[in-house]
């Protein structure tokens, strides 16, 4: 016998339970039981992704995934243990759910081409390769290696880089090894606006 | 859930409060509270007989913890090593109960003998007649968790002036003397396991979950989303009754495969931890059957199966 068994709750314990010893029935519960099922809720923090003050959020997700039971976000609520906003949401970041579920929302790479009108969509394959090709395209052109004194400096100042507020350490770690590899020198995070 | 929302310039003045870590219980309506609760719930429920009876049980620890003469605490050295080693300062399981708990409960099955009729009755007579060494014995099963030897019918009776013995002790001790545990998973008063954890609403601790004594009451911050048992914070889910009250979720744990049930004031301000966790023992049935273990106990109720 451990603690946790000293804990337990289970119908088979109820009959020899206080309930029973002490002359009252648990078979009513028991009954009931039969027809209740459990339904799945996760709660998951995460920041807001609107401003730099990265306030932290708890979201609250109804359905286990199961077959006909598609997961979905049902509330979004500051959380109260985060040291930034400790619970409390401004106007925009209270309207999170509305964001979420909008039908304007974007959710994947699209593009509009010089004298186009129309946005069309692509995949993230070609949108990669798109972003690469400008991206060399503008730096082969524009790489300075040496200052007017001789000095090898090898910079690109011609394209510039936004890092998202909410981004961790690690990945503001991955930013700049990745961004200063290439020479740039124009970029920063939102969280710094 | 409602949502604060901060106006301009409130958040350069500090609006919003450090949630305090510790919270003593009201003295005055600990029990009270918890038998009017009780009551409320018990018309139409399944369990409605044994509520009632909890809730007589509630009534009479009311009338003796009002009642309570002074009880010596512990010296001050001996609360001073507790508070240097990080333990709690009135450990249930070490703690040397004076025998005014005795009294104590003897006074409290007195008082319920006269509100309640059949077999419980009979049992509350039975043990009232017994000898001070049963209720020690059976005293030191309940605070240390072990089932053998323990009579299930008298548990929740010794149990019930442990509870006011142990509230008195910790009021008296008062809040400056406690202080957060390195084991933040055991009442940092008494070092028993929580009966639940309750999400808060309104003022400095809105929002803050707490987790609640089973013995003494007090309650103690623990973030939210982590497991009250292993902490994890990872694989943390809540299961309700579907379609059943919105205020009362299983917080479980794929780390540790325990769960506790969180009470979430916001849904339903009246909720008494003790009470409410009674109140969805359907709930406890359904978390045995998903092989879930239960991590801290309510006194007032002893299922244990002996596997």
């Amino acid at each position: 016998m451990n603690r946790r068994q000293f804990f337990r709750t289970c119908a088979a314990g109820l009959g020899g339970s206080s309930i029973a010893m002490l002359g009252f029935s648990p078979q009513p519960v028991l009954a009931q039981v039969r027809g209740f099922k459990l339904a799945r809720t996760t709660e998951t923090r995460s920041t807001c992704p609107y401003c730099s003050v990265s306030c932290g959020v708890i979201m609250y997700t109804l359905g286990d995934n199961a077959k006909n039971n598609k997961p979905s976000i049902i509330h979004v609520e500051g959380d109260p243990d985060h040291p930034v906003n400790r619970g409390t949401l401004c106007p925009k970041g209270a309207g999170l759910l509305d964001m979420i579920h909008s039908p304007n929302r974007l959710k994947y790479p699209e593009v509009r081409e010089a004298k186009s009108k129309e946005w069309r969509r692509i995949s993230w394959d070609e949108a990669y390769t798109r972003i690469a090709k400008h991206m060399k395209e503008d730096r082969d052109k524009n790489f300075i290696t040496k200052n007017d004194k001789g000095v090898t400096v090898n910079r690109w100042n011609t394209t510039a880089m936004l890092a998202s507020s909410a981004a961790s350490n690690e990945s503001g770690y991955l930013t700049v090894k990745s961004a200063r590899g290439m020479g740039m020198t124009a970029f920063d995070t939102q969280a710094r606006i | 859930m409602t949502q604060r929302i901060l106006e301009p310039g409130e958040i350069q003045g500090g609006a919003v409060a450090d949630a305090p870590s510790i919270r003593l219980p009201e003295l005055n309506s600990l029990f009270s509270d918890r038998a009017a609760r009780l009551r409320q719930i018990a018309p139409g429920h399944a369990l409605a007989d044994y509520l009632l009876f909890v809730a007589a049980i509630g009534d009479a620890q009311q009338s003796a913890l009002n009642n309570m003469q002074t009880i010596p605490l512990p010296v001050p050295m001996m609360l001073e090593q507790s508070r240097a080693h990080g333990m709690p300062p009135l450990n249930a399981i070490d703690h040397a109960r004076d025998p005014a708990w005795r009294t104590v409960l003897r006074t409290l099955l007195g008082d319920l003998e006269k509100k309640i009729e059949g077999i419980a009755r009979d049992h509350v007579r039975r043990l009232a007649g017994e000898p001070d060494a049963l209720y020690e014995a059976q005293a030191d099963r309940v605070l240390s968790a072990v089932t053998a030897g323990l009579d299930f019918g008298y548990a929740p009776l010794v149990a019930a002036g442990l509870q006011v013995y142990w509230v008195h002790q910790v009021a008296a001790l008062g809040l400056p003397a406690l202080i957060p545990l390195d084991v933040p998973t055991v009442c940092p008063a008494c070092g028993t396991r929580p009966v639940a954890s309750v999400a808060r609403s309104g003022g400095a601790a809105g929002g803050h979950r707490y987790l609640h004594c089973a013995l003494c009451a007090t309650e103690w911050n623990m973030v939210r989303i982590k497991c009250s048992d292993c902490e994890s914070t990872t694989g943390i889910h809540y299961f309700g009754i579907d379609g059943g009250a919105n205020a009362v979720k299983a917080e479980t744990c794929d780390a540790c495969s325990g769960y506790l049930k969180i009470f979430y004031m916001e849904k339903d301000a009246q909720v008494e931890p003790t009470a409410d966790d009674l109140a969805s023992t359907a709930l406890d049935l359904l978390m045995a059957d998903a092989g879930k273990m239960r991590s801290g106990p309510n006194l007032m109720l002893f299922a244990a199966d002996g596997e």
